[in-house]
């Protein structure tokens, strides 16, 4: 728009001009669009702002029948001193398993599962992509993710045992990786489609080996489409409560699973559910922050673009 | 059918002005070219004209009524646009008669309307078909006739040729001035092509960095440009321009070049130049067919020396580019009688000459004489 | 050209001299680096696919459980007929569990369908702010499903916000009442998912060509009726791949609310998943657990396979 071209005389144009007009809209149009906004803001923020103040309140707060308040009275860090210490002012029963361990779990098992699935996707979607080799595989890597994973999870269950996977961070993580497979897989494979493969050739005619294109041409050209998938694929894996739910026991239980068992001799313990909820919801929301713009990408396994 | 007013109209994107202090009449039934380079603002002033944007200030008068505060649903303004706009997933009739279901026209009249539409526009044949499957000339058509049916106040064309290729664009370029004079109605294109506004409209408003230039008639733009931008933007071959600085006193004149030739300025041209106030220098526009060559034919004409560059020939025409002191002037060549590398005198018809200043661009005119 | 492309492949190697080894030949055959790309994920899936549906096969066909002592590759002693199948036909809660899980895909789906359009469409032009609503709105999305769970959990207490806001008594439950929960879980499941609708559609709705729509209006068709007529037919594909997307993802749905109800009261909120987390957990049928999984995989097989080929026609 600025830039003022001097006047060309013969040249043909042959643009689409991208037309962005303002249109003029009514006060009152405007003001019921405002209003719905702030009613569907409000709609999201009514649960998450009810755990995130529950996870300051102390004690006594958590339920009472009379004098519901949405904000903490006394508000305090005691719910989170609990699940780091085992232990907080006015509460008897100690906790034996902190957050620690479980943290740690969520961290390692999400972290490795996300390298196996990144990796594997995004070699055998170049693969595909660039050699067509296997293209039947972007359908059945898809089905993967078709089944409740509990109609297919008692083999899996009797492997783990046999393999001794049980319970530990590799087993998880191996799930993890083939779980999540799927999205690195299209992710990836519609980065791939848009790299010309004119810039692939020109490369190999100057005498570059197919690897070598691979890793010093493409990657780099695909690397921001690669950060996205790392970090959507990290995501899921956060994100997942069943799978551990079932192949983990004690050592490597991760954050969703333990906040599950935080239930004492003094019955719910709302407070601290509230405080691990909160820290577990953390991440993915700030990362998905991160890549908001391809999140159709992801979640549509590249069917639709944004 | 209507007359628009374009009274002081300016847009302001944020810091940057787009549009700055227009105004323009447009009498009913007349065909008015909007031409500028791109990114002069003339497509924003359509779409100010469409009530697509909002002008910062001014008014836009459709017989004499301000319509900005009717919803652009309700203007009634045909507009046909650059990439057309077809409805790509229903077919040419559904495309042909959106305006009038939206309308609530009885359904009896949308048939007869939409069948005498494509008749005119000749596109009976594919009436059932989905508009994706058009050609990009029955696009244009469909476009156009979609945009006519519904009988609209106006018509707007942005830049409606630009996708054609060469030889559908002549005939459309035809077809549009026959439309035109149809359908009677007031009609403003958008084009960064002079060439197809000189041909087609009654009047022409160039426009550059969001200010008119100037506003008349084909001829009336080409052959008495008010500044130095028009008289270089409208005309093909292009005008030449002999810049350089004034020196001496009335009567006697002489331009300067920077490559150090002098031209001796008499008569009309010289007075002219008496106005100049500016301290860059002035300027001399001449069109290539005002040029001659072999003998003097009026006594001011300015004589000029120089050699044959290269020879181009545009039809049934010989241009000669002739460079001057490392300037170069582009003559028409009627004799057909030179070849490169020739020296030549050559002579500049003197009423025929342009003054401007340097600075401002301003056509010079009048002065002592 | 493959041919020719390794032929030249193989004299350049040639050329550089012998010292190269396998690895740098593989560099530079575009077929067999390929192969060791997707050896990989072909491992994986033959590692997660074949064999494990082989052996569930198997054991569905057995009375098998691990309390017996008898490891699974020993399971065909008591090999069964497929009795597990005939079991299943007649088993009134696994379809009861299929028919609340219908239920719960019938009701959400379309009230994440019809939130995310309107939503959708609120997002359609620029305004002020856009950015950050839009940011807002996604949020659910993000948030860990059994978090989601938790989060409603706390608000559906009787004593919880929701009670208060309404003005209800602390007695009027809803994870505890057989309709009320049910309810409950659609509303979690449709806070959290409609975003994604949101999403989906959203794209689908700016894929619109934004002349065609400027010139609908300038046409004279009010916004209602450009709706009707300009986008939402041309967003067919892409509502057809969010619902698809969601109604998959929804027949799965367990964590959401094994942490909110478990299922309960009584089994009023088990789906599908619930229904086999018990068996495997709470009756240890894993036997049984096998086969309803491998008529599940199969009925869902037969009705993805039908729809690709429906697609494919679409397209062809």
């Amino acid at each position: 728009m600025v830039a003022l071209l001097r006047p060309d005389e013969g040249s043909i144009v042959k643009t689409h001009k991208t037309r962005s007009v303002t249109i003029k809209r009514s006060f009152r149009s405007l003001a019921v669009k405002y209003a719905l906004l702030l009613l569907a803001c409000a709609v999201v923020m009514y649960p998450l702002f009810w755990m995130i103040t529950m996870a300051f309140k102390p004690f006594d707060e958590w339920t009472t029948g009379s004098g519901l308040t949405w904000l903490p009275q006394n508000a305090t860090l005691g719910n989170f001193e609990y699940l780091f210490y085992g232990q907080t002012e006015g509460l008897v029963v100690t906790l034996d398993r902190t957050i620690g361990g479980p943290l740690w779990a969520s961290l390692v098992t999400s972290t490795c599962g996300t390298i196996i699935a990144v990796v594997a996707g995004t070699l055998s979607s170049y693969a595909v992509v660039r050699f067509n080799i296997l293209p039947s595989l972007a359908l059945s890597v898809l089905q993967l993710r078709l089944f409740p994973p509990l109609a297919v999870m008692i083999p899996v269950m009797v492997m783990w045992a046999f393999i001794g996977g049980v319970d530990t961070w590799w087993g998880l993580s191996l799930i993890y990786g083939i779980v999540t497979l799927p999205f690195a897989f299209w992710l990836m494979k519609t980065f791939f489609d848009e790299v010309p493969i004119e810039i692939e050739e020109a490369a190999r005619v100057a005498g570059s080996s197919y690897w070598r294109v691979f890793y010093r041409i493409t990657l780099p050209i695909v690397k921001p489409g690669l950060a996205t998938c790392v970090l959507f694929v990290f995501i899921l894996n956060w994100s997942d409560y069943l799978l551990a739910l079932l192949l983990t026991q004690k050592e490597w239980v991760t954050l969703p699973v333990y906040m599950n068992t935080l239930n004492t001799a003094l019955g719910e313990m709302y407070g601290m559910k509230a405080a691990l909820g909160f820290i577990a919801a953390i991440p993915p929301i700030f990362l998905g922050l991160l890549i908001q713009k391809h999140l159709v990408r992801g979640l549509t396994f590249g069917a639709l673009k944004q | 059918m209507s007359s628009i007013q374009i009274n002081n109209v300016t847009k302001r994107f944020g810091e940057f002005t787009a549009v700055s202090d227009l105004s323009i009449d447009i009498e009913d039934g007349e065909f008015v070219a909007l031409l500028g380079p791109s990114g002069c603002g003339k497509t924003t002033t359509m779409n100010m004209i469409a009530g697509l944007e909002e002008a910062t200030e001014g008014e836009i008068l459709f017989n004499g009524q301000d319509l900005s505060h009717t919803p652009i649903q309700q203007r009634n303004i045909g507009f046909v646009f650059q990439n057309y706009a077809i409805f790509t997933h229903m077919t040419v009739y559904k495309n042909l008669s959106y305006g009038l279901e939206v309308n609530n026209v009885p359904k009896d009249q949308i048939t007869s309307r939409v069948a005498a539409m494509a008749k005119r526009m000749n596109l009976t044949h594919c009436l059932d078909a989905p508009a994706a499957s058009l050609s990009v000339n029955e696009m244009q058509k469909l476009a156009i006739g979609r945009s006519a049916i519904a009988e609209p106040r106006i018509f707007l064309l942005d830049e409606p040729l630009s996708n054609l290729d060469a030889g559908f664009r002549a005939y459309m370029r035809s077809e549009l001035k026959v439309l035109q004079r149809e359908f009677g109605q007031t009609m403003i294109y958008v084009t960064h092509d002079q060439i197809e506004a000189m041909s087609l409209a009654d009047k022409i408003a160039i426009i550059d960095q969001g200010k008119l230039m100037q506003y008349g008639s084909p001829l009336e733009v080409y052959n008495n440009p008010c500044n130095r931008f028009v008289a270089n933007f409208v005309g093909s071959p292009k005008i030449n321009l002999l810049d350089g600085q004034i020196k001496g006193a009335n009567g006697s004149t002489k331009l300067i070049t920077q490559g150090g030739a002098e031209v001796a300025l008499q008569g009309k041209i010289s007075s002219d130049f008496a106005k100049l106030k500016s301290s860059k220098g002035g300027s001399i526009g001449i069109r290539p067919q005002d040029i001659y060559f072999g003998e003097k034919r009026a006594s001011d004409d300015i004589q000029l020396h120089g050699y044959v560059e290269e020879l181009e020939r545009v039809g049934p025409k010989r241009l000669v580019h002739l460079q001057v002191h490392r300037t170069q002037i582009v003559a028409e060549d009627e004799r057909d009688a030179l070849s490169i590398g020739d020296e030549v005198e050559f002579f500049l018809t003197a009423d025929k000459c342009m003054a401007f200043d340097l600075d401002s661009g301003d056509r010079l005119t009048g002065g002592a004489a | 050209m493959t041919e020719l492309s390794s032929n030249t492949s193989a004299s350049l190697a040639s050329n550089v001299g012998e010292k190269r080894g396998y690895w740098s030949r593989v560099g530079r055959d575009g077929r067999k680096l390929g192969k060791w790309f997707v050896a990989p994920t072909v491992a994986l899936l033959i590692f997660i696919v074949i064999f494990p549906l082989l052996m569930q096969l198997y054991l569905s066909f057995t009375w098998w459980t691990p309390l017996d002592g008898v490891p699974w590759y020993q399971a065909y002693e008591s090999f069964n007929w497929g009795e597990n199948y005939l079991i299943l036909a007649y088993d009134p809660a696994f379809w009861a569990a299929l028919w609340r899980t219908a239920m719960i895909m019938l009701v959400a789906v379309p009230a994440q369908f019809f939130l995310g359009l309107g939503l959708a469409y609120l997002f359609i032009d620029k305004f002020p702010g856009r950015k950050v609503f839009y940011s807002i709105v996604l949020t659910p999305m993000m948030v860990v499903p059994a978090v989601v769970g938790l989060m409603f959990f706390l608000l559906f207490q009787g004593t919880g916000p929701v009670n208060d806001s309404l003005g209800l008594p602390a007695s009027f439950s809803w994870l505890t009442d057989p309709n009320r929960a049910l309810i409950s879980v659609i509303i979690a499941d449709t806070w959290q998912w409609t975003p994604l609708m949101f999403l989906i559609l959203l794209a689908g709705m700016l894929g619109v060509p934004s002349d065609q729509l400027l010139a609908a209006r300038l046409l004279g068709g009010s916004n209602w009726q450009n709706f009707y007529k300009i986008i939402l037919p041309r967003m067919k594909s892409v509502i057809a791949i969010a619902i698809v997307l969601r109604l998959v993802e929804c027949f799965k749905i367990f964590d959401l609310i094994f942490i909110m109800t478990s299922g309960g009261p009584g089994v009023a909120t088990e789906t599908i998943s619930l229904f086999l987390y018990k068996k495997t957990f709470a009756d240890l049928d894993w036997a049984y657990v096998g086969a309803v999984g491998l008529a599940v995989l199969i009925v869902l097989s037969l009705i993805a396979a039908f729809g690709l080929s429906r697609v494919a026609k679409n397209k062809g």
